[in-house]
């Protein structure tokens, strides 16, 4: 491959890659993150590679390509002594710290500095669990295609982890050789291969000598577009029968042309209407009467007109024509917004919060709108952009209140929030993208940024597993073993006790809950 | 004990000293004056020292007093700091936190109008009392979401006034709603910033609401429906909620625990509402109603029958009322105490005779403004309602001395009557004279009383506290004499425009030791002497309106610095003062909080400038030409601002004499 290509600077050249690497990352409606990958063990040792501490630890735990297909009880259980090992060690550390604060005031940077390398701590102990879990996978007896909740389990794991996989974002050197051959399974097998096709050219890109490196270490936006996939022409209602309706499907060119009449019959775009009423005389004699070529009359004859439905012209994606649960795409703009949301670079860039991007600049019009000033804040540190979304959530949570704009002024528990805060956020950013999925069931939520995950699966679904696991990532929100009850935000001091001792009672197998949740939800 | 009690002058005290400290707090709870308390401190220690260990209540005047207060009294569970001068943040915590580190057992903590505390100073305070269940806050103006926020730390609040704390929020009342769930009594009114979201989070977050204020607030329907889920929801105040009607009414329905309804104002509010809410609320006693029904409607009256059993105060102000509504109000409504007909057109002696025949039992009639009554009225009213306490009978221009003399006659419960613009005579006060109860007299623009009928309120009527003279221009000094004399009670006083009263008057007058307000408007003959002998009398003077007093000189404002430590509220507008009188005043008045200084054209700016210089700490409230901000520094009027103080400036010429 010609080194031009790892630069990326060909637009048409990614296209062709992301097209075979994320071909089987939408398996579902749903799933519009980019770069979820089907296993584990390549993406959590580049995650590790990158925090040094516990590269040797992420190596260690890494599932050999053996030990993957068949369950072996051993490496489980000296996962779990190490796990447990590091749990306490962390814990000690909390504690010390905990009895720190009660002699001398709180709020020395030393404190602050001590979070953060238990934020690391314990998020690096929240990999393990999930890369020991996932290391079960493998060993179900049901072949992975058949079972939903199996493929959802596996491509949510990888996500948390998922920079190897997004589209070389990060450097994910000995992904090849990590690779475990576990083509039995028909839905890996394919995905395998396409992996394997495609990993030359993504070394290649690795290797260049800007592996766009800037976009890689930016935090992956892809909330906001989730929200917006609804208006993708997702009509979950209209459950037209397969060949009730005609299915047109416009080349990609099309799409992204800046067209805004196409032919409803071939599916052309043009810039101007008459340019395409000239263009339908080639589609028969009815269209060369006056009548047509004159400024078109609305409803005239749209009655008989066939149903007309559209096609994702990308191989794999679900609302391609191709895909076996073909769902169809109702209208030309809906086909150019889906496509451009999830098949194209996001290139419009917030320039209020330089964050988020956006494929569809409506979108970024519309987050531009809500962008900074007009967030509304939870004490938990849930931001929302409608006033009535958090009353509605401080209602449903015991001990949330409003959080009051951040002053100077406000010393005392504001800002020690704000200190525990920041390497959290930190750490949520570079663990990456959540899964979040599809918008269904989570509209009325309204959350916003990554970490509107725990919006995403209703409050009501969390099974403690992931309420701890997005305790890491989002501080402040006092998440205790029972889902429902949370405990005031005031008590900052033993927040990080209460963390680390939920951290550790977590059950691996807590994922399968979450798995099912997350399956719930995508249907 | 009694040997570190001095040896009393008199053997009684030394009795005093020798029974044990709780029988003579027993003895000082019987004791309800302040000031027969203070004799009893000043008489012995041993009372002194009962007191400060017993008392429950304080109501210090000056932020210096906070902390010997807090320390002499352990036991104290009411503070009232609405009066205490110059308080702010730092010396309220400091106050607090001097409280020598044990917990305060303070339950109710008073800072209306207190602007010079905000979120630290609430926070101070919390953290202190951890036992506080009531804080009033109400006309905080500047008063938001913070406050509150430090406010919520209270877990323990059953009570929130926070009338006119113009910053709050939605947020802020959702810091509160989930920092104090058992909040049982709350007042937002003139919150305008709080709407439906803030309300209804309120009502999902305090179940145990059981009154709740939301008067003039932006507020709809919507915030009804919320508010119907409070099972224990007594009392509810709607007061001027223009986007209210009568579908929130409806909403109100569910339950049968509201007791008091008050929509008065609610421009979108009818009859129907009213009855739909009366129809399932059985158990309703007051419905305040005023200036909100376009017309009262059958639907309603009918209705009243379900709840005459109950209902005590139904106030009806400015409707359409006719014979045949009040008949059907007084068939309903058997166990009236009050009825409100103010400004109601329609209401005749026929309308108020079948009303009263049927309600024995009413104690407050107002009929202000009602210009129909005659003295019928008030004969039926004194043959049916002998239990009757208040008439507001302002306006009733028909009314004169015989109807007043079957009032008095009949009615020896009477304690306030207001017959401001009836034109009564002195014969009437000598009829009125014979209500020994009689507490409160308005008497203004009743220009034909003379002297000789304050003589016989003078001869009588010795528990007086209100009385207004306002525009009674035929008073002269005896009749304040007289007055003085017999009315030793007397604590808020209005003599506005009366101008034949001079020096001597004030002389009299200065024999009332209880006046508290004085107002004295136009009072063109009286001087620098005549205040001077006000300021040496009446101690206990709070508020003092010298308004177009133009013989008052610097005298009368150094007797003012000098001896009325206590006045609260000054107006000198247009004062013959100069800039060396007012520093004086300024610098030593340490109650002062507002102050009204239009058109002192013998002050010069630097006479301004220096004498708010010296009070910033304290004023909260000041009036001043509009000529002067522009001319006074500005780092003076950021000082004021930061204290909390609100300048009103006159859009009058500056004139300059000095």
């Amino acid at each position: 491959m010609a080194s031009g290509t790892a630069t990326n600077a060909d637009p048409d050249q990614q296209t062709v890659r992301s097209n075979s690497v994320e071909q089987f990352y939408f398996p579902r409606p749903g799933q519009s993150l980019p770069g979820i990958p089907p296993f584990f063990g390549p993406p959590s040792s580049s995650l590790y590679l990158a925090n040094d501490n516990e590269a040797k630890v992420g190596n260690q735990l890494e599932p050999n390509p053996s030990q993957s297909t068949d369950w072996d009880p051993q490496a489980i259980v000296s996962n779990l002594t190490f796990l447990e090992q590091k749990i306490k060690q962390v814990k000690d550390v909390v504690q010390s710290m905990s009895n720190r604060e009660n002699q001398v005031a709180s709020g020395s940077c030393e404190v602050a500095a001590k979070q953060q390398l238990i934020t690391a701590d314990l998020t690096s102990i929240i990999i393990q669990l999930i890369t020991t879990a996932g290391s079960l996978l493998p060993s179900m007896k049901n072949p992975l295609s058949s079972n939903p909740a199996v493929r959802q389990l596996s491509n949510t794991l990888g996500s948390p982890m998922g920079f190897g996989m997004n589209a070389n974002q990060r450097p994910s050197v000995d992904s090849k050789t990590d690779i475990p051959d576990i083509g039995k399974a028909s839905g890996y097998e394919e995905l395998i291969n396409s992996l394997n096709t495609t990993q030359d050219e993504r070394d290649e890109l690795i290797k260049g000598p800007n592996p766009c490196g800037g976009e890689g270490s930016e935090p992956t936006p892809m909330e906001d577009h989730d929200v917006k996939e609804s208006d993708d022409g997702d009509h979950e209602g209209e459950n037209l029968p397969p060949g009730s309706y005609v299915v047109l499907q416009l080349e990609k060119e099309e799409i992204l042309a800046p067209h805004t009449h196409f032919c409803l019959i071939c599916g052309k775009g043009f810039k101007r209407d008459a340019n395409l009423r000239m263009h339908m005389r080639g589609h028969g004699d009815e269209y060369k009467t006056a009548a047509a070529l004159a400024k078109p009359t609305r409803d005239s004859g749209s009655d008989h007109a066939p149903v007309t439905r559209y096609s994702c012209p990308f191989v794999g994606c679900k609302r391609n024509k191709e895909h076996k649960k073909f769902q169809p795409l109702k209208t030309i703009l809906c086909v150019k917004n889906h496509y451009k949301r999830s098949h194209c670079d996001k290139s419009y860039t917030c320039s209020r919060c330089n964050t988020k991007k956006f494929s569809v600049i409506a979108d970024l019009k519309t987050h531009e709108k809500h962008c900074g000033r007009d967030k509304w804040l939870c004490s938990c540190g849930t931001t929302f952009s409608r006033k009535d979304k958090l009353f509605g959530h401080v209602a449903l949570f015991q001990g949330h209140t409003p959080a009051l704009p951040m002053d100077d002024v406000k010393v005392s528990e504001a800002s020690e929030q704000q200190q525990g805060s920041e390497p959290m956020n930190e750490i949520s950013r570079s663990m990456g993208c959540f899964p979040c999925s599809s918008s269904d069931g989570i509209s009325n939520l309204d959350m916003k940024m990554a970490d509107d995950v725990r919006g995403y699966y209703s409050p009501m679904s969390f099974d403690p597993c992931f309420g701890a696991l997005d305790d890491f990532t989002r501080p402040g929100f006092d998440i205790s073993e029972d889902p429902f009850s949370f405990l005031p935000s005031g008590c900052t001091s033993n927040n990080e006790t209460s963390r680390v001792n939920k951290g550790s009672n977590v059950p691996p197998l807590g994922l399968w809950k979450w798995t099912e949740t997350l399956s719930d939800f995508s249907h | 004990m009694s040997q570190d009690g001095k040896p009393s002058s008199a053997g009684a005290v030394a009795g005093v000293d020798a029974l044990s400290q709780d029988l003579l707090a027993h003895a000082l709870a019987g004791v309800h004056d302040p000031r027969d308390r203070k004799s009893c401190r000043l008489a012995s220690r041993a009372f002194a020292r009962a007191e400060a260990a017993s008392r429950r209540s304080a109501r210090p005047l000056r932020c210096e007093a906070l902390p010997r207060v807090l320390r002499a009294f352990p036991s104290l569970t009411s503070l009232d700091l609405s009066a205490c001068a110059g308080l702010d943040d730092a010396s309220l915590a400091a106050a607090l936190s001097s409280a020598g580190g044990t917990e305060l057992g303070v339950r109710r903590v008073s800072l209306a109008r207190a602007s010079g505390v905000g979120w630290r100073g609430l926070e101070a305070m919390v953290a202190a009392c951890p036992r506080l269940e009531a804080v009033d806050l109400s006309h905080c103006v500047a008063a938001g979401d913070r406050e509150m926020a430090a406010l919520a730390a209270a877990a323990g609040l059953r009570e929130l006034v926070m009338d006119k704390c113009l910053g709050v929020t939605d947020v802020g009342l959702a810091k509160v709603a989930v920092g104090c769930p058992g909040l049982d009594r709350l007042s937002v009114k003139w919150c305008r910033e709080i709407s439906d979201i803030g309300i209804e989070l309120l009502a999902k977050k305090c179940p145990n609401l059981r009154s709740v204020d939301i008067s003039y607030l932006k507020v709809s329907n919507e915030s009804l429906r919320s508010l119907s889920t409070l099972e224990k929801l007594e009392e509810i105040a709607l007061v001027g909620c223009m986007f209210i009607d009568d579908g929130g009414l409806r909403m109100l329905c569910a339950g049968n625990s509201l007791q008091s309804i008050d929509v008065s104002r609610c421009h979108h509010v009818t009859s129907q509402g009213l009855a739909s809410l009366i129809d399932s609320q059985r158990f309703i006693q007051k419905i305040n109603a005023g200036d909100s029904l376009h017309e009262i409607e059958s639907c309603f009256l009918s209705k009243l029958s379900t709840i005459g059993e109950t209902l005590t105060v139904l106030r009806l102000d400015g409707l359409e009322i006719f014979a045949s509504n009040l008949q059907a109000i007084g068939d309903s409504c058997k166990n009236l105490a009050e009825i409100g007909l103010s400004k109601c057109n329609g209401v005749t002696d026929d309308g108020i005779a079948s009303l009263v025949v049927h309600c024995g039992y009413l104690r407050t009639i107002d009929v202000t403004c009602c210009h129909l009554l005659t003295n019928d009225a008030l004969a039926v009213i004194a043959e049916n309602c002998r239990m009757v306490e208040c008439l507001r009978l302002e306006s009733c221009p028909f009314i004169n001395e015989k109807g007043l003399e079957r009032i008095a006659t009949h009615c020896s419960h009477l304690k306030e009557i207001d017959l401001t613009d009836c034109r009564i005579n002195d014969e009437a006060l000598q009829h009125l004279a014979s209500c020994s109860e009689l507490e409160i007299l308005k008497l203004g623009l009743c220009s034909s009383i003379s002297d000789k009928g304050l003589v016989y309120i003078g001869s009588n009527c010795a528990k007086l506290v209100e009385l207004d003279l306002y525009r009674c221009s035929a008073i002269t000094d005896e009749g304040l004499a007289a007055v003085a004399q017999g009315c030793k009670k007397i604590r808020m006083l209005n003599l506005c425009y009366c101008t034949q009263i001079t020096d001597a008057g004030l002389k009299h007058l200065s024999t009332l030791e209880e006046l508290t307000n004085l107002e004295m408007r136009c009072l063109v003959r009286i001087t620098g002497i005549g205040i001077t002998s006000i300021a040496i009398g009446c101690t206990s003077l709070i508020e003092l309106d010298l308004k177009r007093c133009y013989s008052v000189d610097d005298a009368g404002l150094w007797a003012l610095s000098r001896y009325s430590q206590n006045l609260r509220q000054l107006t000198i507008s247009y004062c013959q003062v100069t800039g060396l009188g007012l520093c004086h005043l300024l610098g030593s008045l340490r109650s002062l909080q507002d102050l009204k200084m239009v058109h002192l054209s013998w002050v010069s700016i630097e006479g301004f400038e220096m004498s708010l210089r010296a009070a910033c700490g304290r004023l909260k409230k000041l009036k001043l030409l509009g000529g002067l901000r522009s001319v006074l520094s500005p780092e003076l009027l950021q000082t004021l601002q930061a204290c909390g103080c609100r300048v009103r400036w006159v859009d009058k010429p500056l004139v300059y004499k000095g």
